[in-house]
């Protein structure tokens, strides 16, 4: 699916973005120019040579508060999605086969938990619970777990009910050998799809949080937490908060870029587009799945 | 038996059939007054269907023309441009295709030359249509009175309450059984077989002059479309109504036709009285058609045997 | 016909409650089990850090808190049906009260987001599906998805030192009620409630694009043409009518999200709303007043969403048997 996604322009892109994303987490610190807790008495600088991104209320390098935050939110985006796939999909996958009240029971708290107000809650959860990011984001991850368990309940519907599948049972063919064959194909894409979009509302997420202050320590440099001193400068420096906004704007965006490309390439439609441009790939990987034969039950 | 508009040499235009009540034995013998050749409601000369992407046509020159209270068939597989004819007829071509040739008049008004209020205003108060699957035909969020009265009161112009009765009378004309109820029930409450009949009534309700029936009857099970049929042929003597009967069904055609059209790949292979058509065909097609037909037994008595000609 | 809709309009309020009053339950369950996971207590914020073991169970003793956790669940949770949601650790005011006054500011801007957010996103989605395929499509497409990934923080900021800051056109902070006059309420509210509203349109104009577009490729709009009804009649009376289904259910999924970026946006503007509220509370570790704020905000998402589903029922009643 990976060399699927990449062999469309949008997919590429998202990729690029989201990897160079990550690179600034991995190594934004040992970028960064300048000790991002290192105040100085050249308040609220310009852009100059020495500070490319000018500096705060306190005289520290905006730059390098940018390149030393960006691990935090990167990390949290992908515990918030992490924590979400599993809370969310493998029950979501489960509702289907383990009979009506552990269906009846996930329904109710899916739908429970999509009434709450997740940022609300976050706030509430992890102001009493505690801080630290961490908590912060797998409470969000709980949160935000009921779009995964949706999706991840509607594709393993259509597969479980469909007649291929009902074919293949009939035929005797083992379940696990159903689930791996038709899982991977039908659920995998749509999961995959929420995936990309959930790590673009982590980062929001994150972002929020931290712009509240909550969950991390006030000299700790966060994406949010920049824009929130600069939020009480605007006066003297208004255009502080490009930097941080493009920054969360443009990840968010490539997460969504990217979860499109999924869907893209997953869909009919995405298919016909493929094959008119003469993309190579695997046989029985496009089109409708034809059914299983009855000697897949042999394997 | 063999009347003299009849052609088996599908490439050439035709001359317009001459009006089949020339032929004796024919239903119109039994039909009243009426019998001086009206103008046609709907005349097709040459018409041509073209795929403008593929650049091709898709159907090769059509040609009748339909007097009042007369029906035309046409019979063919799917794929054989039956649908497309019929589309073209009621200019509702879909995205690509177009009418790259021939003329075709509504009430001797050449489509060609209409503008898209025009159009408006000739739907479903000239010509209108039925298709198969009634149901995805009608909004599935408005009961079927509403819909029926929508048109009544858009079309004729009456106010709400009348056209909510003139909505539930016409509901009662084709044969629904309290149609009040009906009325205000939605189209996934009923069922096929009554939905069809809702089509039919919402079509009628601003007093068409042509009806098409593109495979009205396709999806129903075969008592139920024995009726359909049955209200067509009563609505056709009772309002004059023409109809276009468009099925792959030969029984179909054969209870309800004056003339015939065998269409396949987008020509016309045959066409002529229903009788002669389906009781001597010419065209190896047409005779297929007619043997496998009998071969399955399908509605024997429907077929056009002399016996049934005279009740 | 009447009593026939009528009827139906019931079953879907009964079935919309029926789903509802379990996740009004366990909601408040899991607000209310939030203290015994917190560890917190009043005795430390009214005592200090400093307090004796007596004093402290004196102290819990005075709130309750020695009984049964079930017994205080229950205690609670028929307070909160009668609208009381019990007093505040730090000031011992009536929470009912301190969240009455909040609510004023939030739902005044919530509404407004929901009435910018809707009216943009309707026009917009309407556009685009009317020039479905045309640069004009295209363009809208792509203003959606820009609206769609800046984050009402972010654009609540951009909006403040453009419009507050910057030009000085409105109030860069804190709120009028409209009782001192429609048009200072309508300043203070305005940047926060388009900060807020931008996600509604992103979410609507899609949705309603994607919807207005899948309807006109149904049948039944073939089967009003050949009836001879008008492409503005058609659009109107059918068209609109069962794309509204889809974007309406997002509505209500959106709805929550709204509630809860009020923290950011009240924060952003200085206004003591409900989300201000929630916050402060939080960070004091007033774990009552955080539990009243939860419910508060579950009771208006479910209270939307109610309002919703009855709206579908009336608009899209085939769609909506299945639910």
């Amino acid at each position: 699916m990976v060399r699927r996604v990449l062999s469309l322009t949008s997919g590429r892109v998202a990729m690029t973005v989201l990897l160079l994303v990550a690179l600034l987490a991995a190594l934004g610190p040992l970028l960064a120019p300048q000790d991002p807790l290192a105040t100085s008495d050249d308040v609220l600088a310009g852009i100059s040579g020495g500070h490319w991104l000018g500096t705060d209320n306190l005289g520290r390098d905006e730059l390098s508060r940018l390149l030393a935050g960006s691990r935090v939110s990167v990390l949290g985006a992908l515990e918030v999605a992490l924590t979400a796939l599993v809370v969310g999909a493998v029950p979501g996958i489960l509702s289907v086969y383990l009979g009506r009240a552990f269906e009846w029971v996930t329904l109710r708290l899916a739908d429970t938990l999509v009434a709450l107000p997740f940022l609300l809650f976050a706030v509430a959860v992890i102001a009493l619970l505690g801080n630290g990011l961490t908590q912060a984001m797998l409470v969000t991850g709980v949160l935000v777990a009921p779009l995964f368990y949706r999706v991840a309940r509607a594709a393993t519907l259509t597969v479980a009910r469909s007649p291929y599948v009902e074919a293949a049972v009939i035929a005797g063919a083992p379940v696990g050998w159903i689930v791996r064959r038709h899982v991977r194909s039908k659920v995998l894409p749509p999961v995959a799809v929420a995936f990309a979009q959930t790590v673009g509302t982590g980062f929001v997420i994150v972002s929020s949080l931290t712009f509240l202050g909550i969950g991390v320590q006030p000299p700790e440099p966060t994406w949010g937490g920049l824009l929130a001193s600069d939020l009480g400068y605007l006066g003297q420096k208004p255009w502080a908060p490009v930097a941080p906004a493009l920054l969360i704007m443009v990840t968010v965006w490539a997460g969504n870029l990217l979860a499109d490309a999924i869907r893209d390439v997953s869909g009919e439609a995405g298919r016909a587009l493929l094959r008119s441009r003469g993309a190579r790939r695997r046989p029985g990987t496009t089109g409708p799945d034809p059914a299983p034969a009855p000697s897949g039950g042999v394997r | 038996m063999t009347a003299p508009s009849r052609t088996a040499r599908p490439g050439a235009v035709p001359p317009v059939p001459a009006p089949p009540e020339s032929l004796p034995g024919d239903r119109a013998d039994r039909r009243p007054a009426g019998d001086a050749p009206a103008p046609p409601v709907l005349s097709l000369r040459g018409v041509r269907v073209t795929d403008r992407t593929g650049g091709r046509d898709v159907v090769h020159g059509v040609t009748f023309a339909l007097a009042p209270g007369r029906t035309v068939g046409i019979v063919g597989e799917s794929g054989s441009g039956k649908t497309l004819t019929c589309r073209a007829v009621l200019g509702i071509l879909p995205e690509g295709f177009e009418v790259g040739g021939g003329t075709i008049e509504i009430e001797g008004t050449d489509i060609a030359t209409l503008t898209p209020a025009r159009w408006t205003a000739l739907r479903g108060a000239v010509i209108s249509a039925v298709f198969q699957d009634p149901a995805s035909y009608l909004d599935p969020s408005v009961t079927v009175g509403a819909q029926i009265a929508e048109v009544v009161r858009v079309k004729l112009g009456l106010k709400r309450r009348a056209a909510r009765r003139r909505a539930v009378e016409l509901l009662d004309a084709v044969r629904l059984r309290d149609p009040e109820l009906v009325g205000g029930q939605y189209p996934y409450e009923l069922s096929g077989g009554m939905l069809q009949r809702v089509l039919i009534a919402a079509a009628i309700a601003a007093g068409p002059r042509v009806l098409i029936a593109d495979e009205a009857t396709t999806a129903l099970d075969v008592t139920v479309q024995a009726e359909i049929l049955d209200l067509l042929a009563d609505l056709r003597e009772r309002t004059g109504l023409a109809l276009v009967v468009v099925s792959h069904d030969l029984a179909v055609v054969a209870q309800l036709c004056d003339e015939v059209l065998v269409m396949r790949h987008g020509e016309v292979v045959e066409q002529g009285p229903a009788d002669a058509v389906l009781r001597d065909p010419r065209h190896e097609y047409t005779r297929l058609l007619v043997t496998e037909h009998e071969r399955y037994g399908l509605e024997k008595v429907l077929t056009p045997e002399p016996s049934k000609e005279t009740p | 016909m009447r009593r026939h809709t009528l009827s139906r309009v019931l079953a879907v309020a009964g079935r919309s409650v029926a789903v509802f009053v379990p996740v009004f339950v366990v909601a408040t369950f899991v607000t209310f089990a939030l203290r015994s996971l917190s560890g917190l207590s009043p005795a430390r914020i009214q005592l200090g850090e400093e307090a004796t073991p007596e004093a402290i169970a004196r102290v819990e003793a005075q709130w309750g808190l020695d009984r049964p956790f079930l017994a205080q669940y229950w205690d609670w949770f028929t307070g909160v049906l009668h609208g009381q949601l019990g007093t505040s650790w730090t000031n011992g005011a009536d929470i009912s009260t301190l969240i009455g006054l909040g609510l004023g500011v939030s739902l005044s801007v919530a509404a407004l987001a929901l009435v910018i957010g809707v009216t943009l996103g309707f026009a917009l989605g309407t556009l685009a599906a009317l020039r479905r395929t045309t640069w004009v499509d295209r363009a809208v497409t792509g203003l959606v998805t820009v609206v769609s990934v800046m984050p009402a923080f972010v654009v609540g900021i951009v909006l403040v030192s453009v419009f507050a800051v910057g030009s000085g056109l409105f109030p860069s902070g804190g709120y009028v009620p409209a009782a001192q006059g429609v048009g200072p309420w309508l300043a203070h509210i305005t940047l926060p409630a388009l900060a807020l509203s931008l996600d509604v349109v992103a979410d609507v104009a899609r949705q309603l694009r994607g919807s207005l577009v899948a309807a006109y490729r149904e049948n039944y709009v073939t089967g009003a043409v050949v009836r001879g009804l008008s492409p503005r009649r058609i659009f109107f009376a059918h068209v609109l009518r069962n794309g509204l289904g889809p974007t309406l259910a997002t509505l209500g999924l959106k709805f929550p999200a709204l509630v809860g970026a009020s923290v950011v946006t009240e924060w952003i503007f200085g206004l003591q709303g409900f989300g201000r509220f929630a916050n402060d509370s939080a960070q004091a570790g007033d774990v009552p007043a955080v539990q009243g704020v939860l419910v508060v905000s579950v009771a208006l998402v479910v209270s939307f969403n109610l309002i919703v589903n009855l709206v579908l029922a009336r608009v899209t009643p085939a769609a909506q048997r299945g639910v």
